[in-house]
């Protein structure tokens, strides 16, 4: 395959193509979500934050802060733990930053998403199923419509509405991570099933 | 050898040095900031190697990183390097200040770093 160089380390293929596209949510008080025939999905927690535009300014560039504060804000406003997510689409607009969010949210320790992913962890039916919907990797990047259509994604999820081949079992909570330049502002969504 | 045509910003109030300008102090959020030029040689912070470049390099890849001269002022250039295997975290790099790309035919000057 032709999978010449970007910068180093990344590949074409570890890039997303940036792409077409559009995606839509209904929003409303939970009262009138009860009254539709499917069962309503919570916005139980949201978080965002910024972080330097430029690289050479951060104490660590490998510390994704926003990443980081945006999730936390989420998890509290939501009283869940990472531990407590059942599905999660994270950006992936280049490999390793699935790899990267992955810890950063707290899934998993610094430096142990890489391993995570190579065990299975992150895969359908592993311990946290992420991207399952295939992320920006495989459905493209229409930039604006990206954290909407991750959102999108999670409902379907905790809605039970998905294949089987792809629908992650009893999901009732679950995590969407949306992420603007290099880290620079990160909108974070923590989802909740509520039972009819 | 040309001077290196860069200044950055040290917060006067709590010694900060930012670069580029900020009007807020990322640290304390003061607003007054003393001028200074990056002094001496560069430790290699992060680097990597570009294959796809914009309009204006004639090269065929760059190799790019973020270096911490010994006043604190941190800064990305290239580094003049015919491959990434040489290179490593918390090497020191000697600065200059040379034409990095082509604009309308005229030299854009900008930082680069020697090995």
């Amino acid at each position: 395959v032709n999978n010449p160089p970007v910068a180093d380390p990344l590949r074409l293929y570890d890039a997303c193509p940036v792409s077409d596209g559009a995606a839509a949510l209904v929003l409303c008080p939970l009262d009138m979500a009860r009254k539709a025939n499917k069962p309503p999905i919570l916005i139980a927690g949201f978080g965002q934050a910024t972080d330097t535009h430029t690289l050479q300014e951060r104490e660590d560039p490998t510390d994704l802060k926003a990443v980081r504060l945006a999730a936390q804000q989420a998890f509290d406003m939501a009283k869940l733990k990472p531990g407590d997510i059942h599905v999660a689409e994270l950006h992936d607009a280049f490999t390793i930053l699935e790899i990267a969010e992955s810890e950063h949210v707290g899934f998993f320790e610094k430096g142990e998403g890489g391993k995570a992913v190579a065990e299975g962890k992150t895969a359908f039916g592993g311990q946290i199923p992420i991207n399952v919907s295939g992320g920006l990797k495989a459905r493209g990047h229409p930039v604006g419509a990206t954290g909407v259509a991750q959102v999108a994604e999670i409902v379907w999820q905790l809605r039970h509405e998905l294949p089987q081949e792809r629908q992650v079992q009893n999901a009732a909570n679950g995590l969407t991570v949306n992420f603007g330049g290099f880290g620079n502002n990160v909108v974070a969504f923590v989802l909740r099933r509520v039972e009819q | 050898m040309k001077e290196i045509e860069l200044i950055a910003y040290k917060c006067k109030q709590c010694g900060k040095v930012h670069y580029p300008f900020h009007d807020r102090c990322l640290e304390c959020k003061g607003r007054e900031f003393e001028p200074i030029k990056p002094q001496g040689n560069a430790k290699l912070l992060t680097f990597t190697q570009i294959f796809n470049l914009p309009w204006g390099f004639d090269e065929r890849f760059l190799i790019i990183g973020v270096a911490e001269f010994e006043n604190g002022v941190k800064a990305m250039g290239q580094i003049k390097a015919d491959s990434i295997d040489g290179l490593k975290l918390g090497m020191t790099l000697k600065p200059s200040w040379e034409p990095v790309r082509k604009q309308y035919g005229e030299n854009v000057f900008g930082l680069k770093f020697t090995p």
